[in-house]
């Protein structure tokens, strides 16, 4: 399955298809969440969540709540510091602003969406906790709400804070504005471009809010001891950023706290910032026992958690008769939701980056709506774009009477070609993949035949991830085995795949090893586990630890063997003096030893090269014409790992990521009412695949190793969730002629698409 | 209001005092303190909380603790014998079929379920018994196939 890249055969434990070296505690269900956690005196907290999409906060009364029997405190943000607009902390390039982070947290004098917090109690058990709720008297105003991008860009639109005006204007604009801010990518001439071309293709189209899924909702227990130390057990994808959230809405210093990453039930981008951790730590200070707050699944789906963004994108493409790429020109428009979200750049630049094309416009908008703020999904905002990306170009190679491959071939970045920031590409094996594609059953097969139509789609999708910072260390047991703490919470396998890369340095097998996520007082900071960065570079981070090590280890060994320590050979867990027969193993070396302190060996990565990460998916569906629905009858999805350490954890990877996009393009969708408020609110109204909507996904894996990268490793779990949405859509085009352009591609929308082709085919007959 | 229980958890008495509000659930994991069933929505919609009552398999959420008394209930901490693992929760880990391992014990139990009605299946099978447990993370091709594995395996053990 492997291309075998060149680096691999003196690989020994790094490439094997290991299990993960926590599945036990998970198939026996000792692996502890947080909500599994009970202490004694433990206090239940619930939240008091917004009515009204958009309204100001007149007056709380929280007396008769806290009157009621059995209730411990109550806290609404009077019990937080206000914290001015800007107050940052660090992530990565970009950081996060805590007034927004306070916010999602506890509403102060606003509220800008349905289910946004205001208060929250706590009491001696979830019943009373929740009857509470009922009798904090909460005055608002209600103010107008627009609960769309199309209704906050309109002229007539409220502006909803005050203090936004659109960034990326010169000069700097009067007036507040829903629109937070303004990209422009550009190059060459794309509307002239455009105009000329001889074949064009435009689509516009509208992608419904979805959500993360997780399965686990958000849950935290936090206690303060009598000193006032605070300890968080907390579900989160990044113990050190959530304790500097936690901190910063608490003016509580960092040496006050510490955050204990428990077993996470997914994130996939939705629980990097902070829901409820701070709230509970103010609650179990106020009542002085330890406290537990736990999500229903109701207040994950109706604004109680950060969703992906909705998006409106128009997208205009121009090719020669020859096939060539002239011009690409795209609108992208983003609901961040109620408080400012990320600027568009870097998906405009992601659903361009795959062609070589002389001309670009490219703007985005990050726009403002009272809908929950919305958070990272696995490469946020790529399947949106792509969806409207890859339809284009399916539609431009329909205009041409091109093979959607071979047209991707004619246009494919490769190695050096500009990339739309005007930077040249790192090493990148698209080629490599689309003929990979080419040779394979997926794309040779003809489709097979059934009693309804069906359709055959391609698409192609692109991500940057990130690198970041990771921190890791290790240290050795009495019986001369590797102990490692990593400063990374564990997401997708990196415990295993970690101690893959350990094993392989430290010439052991994985059993050997000893691996774990450590809280916010015991490993080097890191960022969170988030932008496909964590296995490239922790495997960086351990590889300097392991040297580290192994350098302090040759030192005591020099001296037991009385050489100098360039004279030893190290293999396998034993040095061995390179002239003579004289050997100590790490074992006998640490018992000869015990009494010289810790053996500690540091690694950090920071501002590794990216590692980005490239697909391309195949998908044959079948359309049921008289009801609308989509059946995916075969998926494949091709993937440049770089190398892949551990080829099940990176299938694993894949096929969760396609389904995940899977159930975007056919089923996921928020359903807002006009007052703001999601009409469904639960998983048997908000439809995520089971196992009976998808069918099993091939993956290929591709290695083309990313240059100064330790063992050229690359990001791999989020670009598979970018093209299946396209690679579905354009099925559905072979298949029926129909072009979709909302999303998720419900039945009835299927349906109305298919009516709306036939009718423009009647017309263009008469 | 609180009333004495007393029910038969793994084949362990257990008697406790429980909340009449509490559903099965609750009874589970806050009061007998067996963790390992999972709450991901708790109106039975996605699962996770799936265990074997009297061999059948429903979602923990959706029972009152006070209807247990009498039941034979059997949790994810019930599937492995003295530290033997389950040859499904054997599969699921050779397999690559957990990953955040929160759907994973109400996917064993439904998989149990139907391995002990009928050891023979086809993947339609396989993929109709798990419908009704969401799993996120993995797209479920590994699990179906760890599932398929133990059900074309010899019949030597009891399951």
């Amino acid at each position: 399955m492997s291309d075998g890249a060149d680096a691999a055969p003196a690989l020994k434990v790094i490439g094997q298809r290991l299990p993960r070296v926590d599945a036990r505690e998970r198939v026996t269900g000792e692996a502890r969440y947080p909500a599994d956690l009970a202490l004694p005196g433990m206090a239940y907290a619930r939240q008091l969540r917004s009515p009204h999409a958009h309204a100001r906060i007149l007056c709380i009364d929280t007396t008769r709540a806290a009157a009621l029997r059995g209730v411990l405190a109550v806290v609404t943000a009077a019990d937080f510091p206000d914290l001015p607009v800007g107050t940052m902390i660090p992530m990565g390039e970009l950081g996060y602003d805590m007034w927004m982070v306070a916010q999602i947290n506890m509403a102060r004098q606003k509220v800008h969406w349905v289910g946004q917090p205001v208060a929250a109690v706590a009491a001696v058990d979830a019943h009373v906790a929740e009857a509470a709720l009922a009798l904090i008297e909460v005055e608002y105003e209600p103010l107008p709400a627009v609960l769309d991008i199309a209704s906050a860009m309109a002229a007539a639109a409220p502006a909803l804070h005050e203090h936004v005006f659109t960034k990326g204007i010169e000069p700097r604009p009067r007036a507040p504005s829903n629109v937070c801010s303004r990209t422009v990518i550009a190059r060459g001439e794309a509307q002239g471009a455009l105009t000329c071309a001889p074949a064009t293709a435009r689509v516009s189209v509208q992608v419904d809010t979805a959500h993360q899924g997780y399965l686990e909702p958000q849950a935290v227990v936090a206690q303060v001891d009598s000193n006032g130390f605070a300890t968080v057990w907390a579900s989160t994808q990044g113990q050190f950023t959530a304790e500097l959230m936690i901190a910063a809405m608490l003016g509580l210093q960092t040496s006050k706290l510490k955050v204990v990453p428990m077993e996470i039930g997914g994130g996939f981008g939705g629980k990097i910032a902070i829901h409820g951790e701070a709230v509970a730590v103010r609650l179990a200070q106020k009542c002085r026992r330890p406290v537990k707050l736990v999500f229903s699944r109701e207040d994950v789906l109706q604004g109680g958690s950060g969703p992906p963004a909705a998006a409106l994108i128009d997208i205009a493409v121009g090719a020669g008769e020859d096939g060539k790429l002239t011009a690409i020109t795209g609108n992208y428009r983003l609901d961040a939701g109620g408080l400012p979200g990320l600027s568009p750049s870097l998906v405009m630049q992601a659903s361009a980056a795959l062609y070589q094309c002389p001309n670009l416009d490219l703007q985005g908008h990050d726009v403002v709506t009272n809908k929950p703020r919305t958070e990272a999904y696995r490469a946020p905002v790529g399947i949106q774009a792509a969806f409207a990306m890859e339809q284009a170009m399916d539609m431009l190679c329909q205009q041409l009477g091109m093979d959607p491959l071979e047209f991707r071939l004619r246009n494919a970045a490769v190695t050096g070609s500009t990339m739309p920031i005007g930077t040249p590409f790192p090493a990148i094996g698209l080629t490599t993949i689309l003929e990979r594609v080419r040779e394979h059953a997926c794309w040779r097969d003809p489709l097979s035949t059934g009693r309804l139509p069906r359709g055959r789609g391609l698409a192609l999708g692109y991500w940057r991830g990130t690198s970041m910072t990771s921190a890791a260390h290790i240290t050795i047991a009495g019986d001369g085995r590797p102990m490692v703490t990593m400063g990374a919470v564990d997401l997708s396998g990196t415990r295993t795949t970690m101690a893959q890369v350990v094993a392989e340095e430290f010439g052991l097998m994985v059993d050997d090893i000893h691996i774990h996520t450590g809280d916010s007082k015991s490993v080097g900071y890191s960022d969170g586990a988030a932008g496909s960065r964590v296995a490239r570079t922790m495997t960086a981070a351990l590889v300097e630890a392991s040297r580290d090590v192994l350098t302090q280890l040759r030192r005591r060994a020099a001296e037991k063997l009385q050489c100098a320590p360039e004279q030893l050979d190290y293999a396998s867990g034993t040095f061995r003096v390179q002239t003579g027969s004289a050997g100590i193993s790490v074992a006998e070396l640490m018992k000869a030893t015990l009494t010289d302190g810790a053996i500690v060996g540091r690694g950090v990565s920071t501002k590794l090269p990216l590692g980005v990460e490239i697909g391309a998916h195949v998908c044959d569906v079948e359309v049921d014409t008289r009801t609308g629905l989509v059946t995916v009858l075969r998926y494949t999805a091709f993937q440049d790992v770089g190398l892949a350490l551990n080829p099940a954890a990176v299938e694993g990877q894949m096929e969760g990521s396609v389904v995940q996009g899977l159930g975007w393009a056919l089923t996921e969708g928020f359903d807002y009412g006009p007052d703001g408020r999601l009409r469904n609110a639960s998983l048997l109204d908000y439809r995520m695949p089971t196992a009976l909507d998808v069918p099993k996904i091939d993956c290929i894996i591709v290695e083309t190793p990313v240059p100064n990268v330790p063992y050229g490793v690359r990001g791999v779990g989020e670009v598979p969730i970018v093209p299946p949405a396209a690679a579905v859509a354009n099925a559905i085009a072979r298949a029926t002629g129909a072009r979709l352009t909302r999303m998720p591609m419900t039945p009835e929308r299927v349906l109305a698409a298919i009516e709306r082709a036939h009718a423009v085919g009647k017309q263009s007959l008469r | 209001m609180k009333t004495l229980l007393k029910c038969t958890v793994n084949g362990e008495e257990h008697s406790v005092l429980a909340d009449t509000r509490d559903t099965l659930l609750d009874l589970l994991r806050d009061r007998v303190g067996l963790t390992g069933t999972k709450e991901g929505c708790g109106n039975g919609n996605c699962g996770t909380c799936t265990v074997l009552m009297d061999g059948v398999p429903i979602n923990a959420c959706l029972v009152l603790a006070v209807e247990a008394p009498g039941r034979t209930i059997t949790t994810i901490e019930g599937l492995s014998t003295n530290g033997v693992l389950h040859p499904l929760q054997q599969a699921l880990v050779e397999h690559g079929g957990t990953q955040c391992g929160f759907c994973t014990p109400g996917i064993l139990l439904s998989a149990k379920a139907l391995l002990d009605q009928n050891p023979r299946l086809s993947e339609a099978q396989i993929r109709h018994a798990i419908a009704g447990n969401l799993c996120r993370c993995t797209g479920y091709g590994k699990i179906v196939e760890a599932i398929a594995a133990v059900a074309a395996a010899p019949q030597e053990e009891s399951r």
